[in-house]
This record gives C-alpha cells, sequence and structure tokens, in this order.
C-alpha cells in the first residue's frame, strides 16, 4: 500500500529540502544585496568614478580683482574692462586651452537678451586667441534642441568665424560629481568633457531678471552645466546657485549689463523687457560681479538670497565695493 | 510501508503560478520605481502641485499650428509639444510661473521669410486648461511699453515692437519675431487672426472685471493673480487695475470668496500681514470709509486700504497720495457693497 502524503519524509529528503530552501534564500539575499543602491536614486555610480572641476583661478592681485566699464559698445568695454584688470595676457597664457561658457539656454534671438551676446563672445575668443591660447572652447548644455539655441542665438556662427570649437552637450561628456558640503550636487552628473584638459575657463552672461531666483548673472550661469532633471533644483534655486559658486572656479567672468532684461525673465521675449543700461563687468570673484550686477536690475544683495550663501561657503564677497573694483568709461 | 511522492494537486498548482506571477510582478514594478527619481531625499519638496483645473493631457487637442503659415514664410520647425513634466526644457525658470497657473501643454512652431533668414518667428500656444489662468500669464507679464491691436480675436491682446500676445479662451498665445520688422508684424497678425478663428474654445468670461468702477480706469490694466498677491499667501484670485485719480496711478483690487465669513477672515489676515511687516494703521479721512471694517494703513510712505463687503474682499494697494486713494476705495467700496446686496 502506498500513502500519498508527505508526513513519512526519511532524513535525506528533509535535509535535501532545507538544503535547497536555504539556498535559495540565501541567493535572493544576496542578489538583493548586490543590487541594493545604498547611494540611492539619481546615483548609480561609485564614488571612484566621481570628477571634480578643476580650479581654473588665476593668482590673486589686490586691487585688480573687478572691473566695470561703461560703454554702448561691448567689444569697447570688454576691452578696456580686461585692460583695468592687467590684461587678458593675466589670465591667458600661450598654448593653453581655454573654455568660454556663455549663456545660450534659448534658441531666442540676441536682440532679446536672454543669451549672451554673440558679438561679445566672438571678442572674447578673439582677445584669448591674441594672448597666444591654443585652442578655444566655446560651450554650453541647453537642454532643449542646444544645435538651435547655438544657431538662433547667433553664438554658435560667431564662435566659429573667431576660430573658437563649438561643443555641443553629447551624453558621453557628462560624468557624475559629488559638492564637498553640498547639499544638492550629490553624484549628479554635470557637462564635464569639455572641462578636461583645459586650463582656463571664462564665463559670459547676461544680466537677467529671473521669475524665480530673482535674477540672473554669472554664478546662475553655471547651471547649464548640471545635466539629469536639474529643473527640480527650482525648488531651492538659492541653494543650487551658491553651490554652482561652490563648484566651478573660473579663471574670470564677464557680466554683461549693456542691456539689461528688467522683467519676463529669464526668456523675455520682447525689446521692452530689455534697458539699456552700458555697463560690463569683469571679475575674478563672481559673487562680486554679481553683486554689483544686481544694482542694475534695481536689487540689494539681499533680495538674492544666493548671493549671501555663496558668500557664507566662501565663494567671494557680496561687499564688491571693499574689492576696489576699477572703474571705467568708453 | 512503500512512500511514493505526492504529486501536487491543482489547487495547490494554481496558488503556486499565482504566488510565481505575483513576485515577478513585484520585481517589475521595484524595477520600474528605480527609475523615478525621488528627490526628496535631496530635501526638495516633490508633492503635485495642487492645480486650480486638472486636466486630463490625453483629452487635450493639439491645435494646428503648421495650418497657421503666413504667406511669404515656411515652417522652420516642426511643432514641439511640452507638458508639466518638461516645460522648463524650453522655458527653464519660468516654468513654475505657467505651471502653478495651471498649464497643461505648450505648442510652439517656428516660421521663417522665404527669402529673409534674419526674419523667423516663434509661436508658442499655452494650453493653460481655463480662461481665468490663461489671463493671469497673460497680465502678470503684460509689458508696460506696447501697442495696440486689434484683430478677430475676442479675447486681451497687445503687441512689442518684436511680438504679439494674446488670450483667446484658455490659450495664452505669444508670437515672438527675431527683430523689428514691418513684414514680421503684418504676418504675426496674420498668424493671431487664423489661429482666434480656427480654434474653437469655450464661451467662458471673466465677469470680475465688471465689479471695478468705471470712472478713472486705465484700459486694459488688469491683471490677475492667482495666489500670494501683493506677497500674502492668503491672497488667491486677487484681481487687480490701476487708475488715474488727480494724476496719481493708483492700484484696486477685489477677490471674491465663497462667503462673507471667509472675506471677513481674509482682510483681517491681510491686515494683520500688513502690520507684521511694519505697517502702521492710521486714520481714514474720507467719511465713508470710517467704519470698523475698513482699514488704513501707512506702509512705508504708501497708503494700504483694505475692507470686506459680502463676499468680496478689496482695496487699494502701495498708493502714493492717499485722499485720492481714499476716494477710489470709497467708489469701490459703495459699486461692491450694492453688487453683494444684489447677489
Amino acid at each position: 500500500m502506498t500513502e500519498q502524503t508527505d508526513n513519512n519524509l526519511d532524513r535525506r529528503q528533509l535535509l535535501a529540502r532545507a538544503g535547497k530552501a536555504g539556498i535559495s534564500i540565501a541567493a535572493a539575499g544576496l542578489i538583493s544585496y548586490r543590487l541594493y543602491d545604498k547611494q540611492g536614486p539619481g546615483a548609480g555610480v561609485n564614488t571612484e568614478s566621481l570628477v571634480t572641476l578643476p580650479d581654473f583661478r588665476v593668482p590673486h592681485k589686490h586691487g585688480q580683482t573687478m572691473s566695470v566699464v561703461k560703454g554702448p559698445d561691448r567689444k569697447v568695454t570688454v576691452n578696456k574692462a580686461l585692460e583695468l584688470l592687467d590684461g587678458i595676457e593675466r589670465f591667458v597664457k600661450p598654448d593653453e586651452t581655454v573654455v568660454i561658457k556663455p549663456n545660450v539656454a534659448f534658441a531666442s534671438s540676441p536682440m532679446l537678451g536672454a543669451t549672451a551676446h554673440p558679438e561679445l563672445v566672438a571678442e572674447v575668443v578673439r582677445l584669448c586667441y591674441k594672448a597666444g591660447a591654443e585652442q578655444v572652447i566655446v560651450t554650453d548644455n541647453p537642454i532643449n534642441d542646444p544645435s538651435s539655441c547655438f544657431t538662433l542665438s547667433g553664438i554658435g556662427k560667431a564662435a566659429d568665424q573667431a576660430g573658437a570649437r563649438v561643443v555641443l552637450p553629447k551624453e558621453h561628456l557628462f560624468r557624475h560629481t559629488t559638492l564637498d558640503g553640498g547639499k544638492l550636487i550629490k553624484n549628479w552628473p554635470v557637462f564635464f568633457g569639455p572641462f578636461e584638459n583645459v586650463d582656463k575657463l571664462i564665463g559670459i552672461s547676461p544680466v537677467k531678471h529671473h521669475a524665480r531666483a530673482g535674477a540672473s548673472m554669472a554664478m546662475k550661469n553655471w547651471y547649464g552645466l548640471l545635466g539629469g532633471r536639474r529643473n527640480v533644483f527650482h525648488q531651492d534655486i538659492n541653494t543650487i546657485i551658491a553651490e554652482l559658486a561652490m563648484m566651478v572656479k573660473p579663471t574670470l567672468v564677464i557680466l554683461d549689463g549693456t542691456e539689461v532684461m528688467m522683467t519676463n525673465g529669464p526668456t523675455g521675449g520682447s525689446v521692452s523687457d530689455l534697458k539699456r543700461t552700458n555697463t560690463l563687468v569683469v571679475s575674478t570673484d563672481m559673487v562680486s560681479a554679481d553683486s554689483c550686477g544686481c544694482t542694475l536690475l534695481g536689487l540689494k544683495v539681499s533680495d538674492l538670497p544666493y548671493l549671501t550663501k555663496a558668500e557664507k561657503a566662501g565663494a567671494g564677497a557680496t561687499d564688491y565695493e571693499s574689492l576696489k573694483p576699477v572703474f571705467g568709461t568708453v | 510501508m512503500a512512500s511514493v511522492r505526492r504529486q501536487p494537486r491543482r489547487l495547490e498548482s494554481a496558488v503556486s503560478i499565482c504566488l510565481l506571477v505575483l513576485l515577478l510582478l513585484i520585481g517589475l514594478v521595484i524595477f520600474m520605481k528605480q527609475f523615478d527619481v525621488d528627490m526628496s531625499r535631496f530635501g526638495i519638496d516633490t508633492t503635485p502641485l495642487n492645480l486650480p483645473v486638472q486636466q486630463i493631457e490625453a483629452e487635450i487637442q493639439e491645435p494646428v499650428l503648421e495650418a497657421l503659415t503666413p504667406d511669404g514664410f515656411k515652417k522652420f520647425s516642426e511643432v514641439e509639444t511640452y507638458n508639466t513634466g518638461n516645460l522648463y526644457e524650453k522655458i527653464n525658470g519660468k516654468a513654475p510661473l505657467y505651471i502653478e497657473a495651471g498649464f497643461a501643454k505648450l505648442f510652439t512652431q517656428r516660421f521663417i521669410h522665404e527669402s529673409d533668414e534674419n526674419l523667423w518667428m516663434e509661436l508658442f500656444v499655452f494650453d493653460m486648461t481655463a480662461i481665468r489662468n490663461a489671463f493671469s500669464v497673460y497680465s502678470v507679464q503684460k509689458r508696460a511699453d506696447t501697442r495696440t491691436l486689434s484683430f478677430a480675436g475676442p479675447g486681451p491682446c497687445y503687441r512689442t515692437s518684436n511680438g504679439v500676445h494674446f488670450v483667446h479662451g484658455k490659450y495664452y498665445v505669444e508670437l515672438i519675431g527675431s527683430t523689428e520688422s514691418t513684414v514680421m508684424d503684418e504676418a504675426m497678425i496674420r498668424i493671431a487672426e487664423k489661429f482666434a478663428s480656427q480654434t474653437a474654445v469655450d464661451d467662458e468670461k471673466i465677469t470680475e472685471f465688471a465689479l471695478f468702477p468705471e470712472e478713472d480706469i486705465i484700459q486694459d490694466s488688469f491683471k490677475l493673480y492667482l495666489a500670494n498677491a501683493f506677497g500674502f499667501e492668503g491672497f488667491t484670485d486677487i484681481f487687480a487695475c490701476r487708475y488715474n485719480i488727480s494724476d496719481e496711478s493708483i492700484t484696486a483690487f477685489l477677490s471674491k470668496y465663497p462667503d462673507t465669513q471667509n472675506a471677513q477672515t481674509t482682510a483681517e489676515k491681510y491686515c494683520n500681514f500688513l502690520i507684521e511687516n511694519d505697517a502702521v494703521a492710521k486714520v481714514a479721512n474720507n467719511a465713508v470709509l470710517k467704519n470698523g471694517n475698513v482699514k488704513v494703513l501707512d506702509f512705508y510712505g504708501t497708503t494700504e486700504i483694505i475692507f470686506s463687503t459680502g463676499p468680496f474682499v478689496a482695496g487699494i494697494h502701495e498708493a502714493e497720495n492717499q485722499t485720492a486713494a481714499e476716494e477710489l476705495a470709497a467708489r469701490l467700496l459703495a459699486k461692491l457693497s450694492k453688487t453683494a446686496k444684489i447677489e
């Protein structure tokens, strides 16, 4: 007689079953352990492959941190502003590679002031070559259709004609970074490729009203380096701008207040949004540049919390007058 | 007694298969969830915005933009479509302004002149889900230096030296030219006319405009703040417009609340908000305003007046001239009180 029950397992069968169950549990645990991402979403990269943007700054020179030049012609004002800081040769040496990061955030006509002015970008490229630069790269990471942004803003053509190499964002040019002491920039993709093996970095940005941040100037310009779903940072815009100022250490920044977008920024859309203020700031301290630039928008340092945050983090000084800026008119 | 391994029963097999399928489903959900980045770990609030009007995106009909191409121009890009999730890709930091006002979708297309590549324009059609939302984003962005524009569209509209801006039903539409040119001007107006005539919209109206006194009003100066008007979180759906009284530009505002009690509470809260921010109560000179329900405040040298009547909260915002401000407040109070009684 046979009995169809499991009640009479012999020891061998029991051990075999227990062994199989144990192996299954161990395998599931091992797989879960291997798949578990301690860094959480957005990371996916181990800390060993994280990159850090190089420090592109030049030695400090007392009384030559910042120049402010009044004049209607960007080519003339930028030349004068650099001359007042000891010339472009102080910043760019022969055979160096220079990256210029203009604000090319939108596929917008240069007339509207939403992007860096192509004439200014071209002039800075020319000056870099004049100083002996071996190569000048012009790059930015507009999320929406980068080639249209470079084409319609006029920056692509202007940079190309001035001899620069225009680099558009490609997936392989992004690497992950973590900012030491940062709250938001943790294991986050940045547009790193164009900055590898580069000697100097120059930021060029217009002075604009910004619906979320209050103003978009030199520090906010680095937002373009962020990859991923960077819009989430708009919810904590002051912190992210301050962290960008900590993350990026440029050689100098050029803040173009020749025509300022007073309203409806950062996109604008009408020449009615612009006001001619004929001011151009060049500075090795971007917090100071922005602290000066915000006055063109009728704002005070206290109106833009990111300025104080950046100052507290050691990124620069909000009291730009204490740096004894050199003023000029052309 | 020989033991024979029991064959699993059919029910046991079925249960086992169900459990395996369930485990697979759980695994699949976990796998998919990994691609949904949780930004709350950065301390960023990812709570979905409480939009005034929710609309299922699939229900939104795409306006036919290519058919709007004006004579002498050709399309310069394909139609691009954006939703709340990717609007920032197109307009970056201005996206929250639209999303918080009920934005559902944006359709854009560029057109370029057939023989002059410097003449191009971009058409932005924002589906704001309701006319109030569309009017709000239109009004808060309206440029000061504008030119009048009249075309077949029924909604508010204006033009600048390089653009045309208007509201058509639930749509807020912008046409932005690459440069200032009469050729572009005419082409943009043709597009606006075509859009308004070819795009069917609900016959919604904004009734609050008629609640303002007409005398001395500056036409087309209406604004609608859907939230946080004048920096006060409790102020929602605030309509404001400007008046010219005794050569002074004065801003009046009003909002309709669900009931009298709600309006009174909001007025009191706004008054307290101003006082907490260093406003100081002062005496009204106008006899009509000398009742306990009307508050007159000095706010850094400007006059703020706030009152409620029936379901309405209203007042005057940052007036330089107290006498003119009180005169307008009295007119506004009279008109709203009359309306409240009728209602």
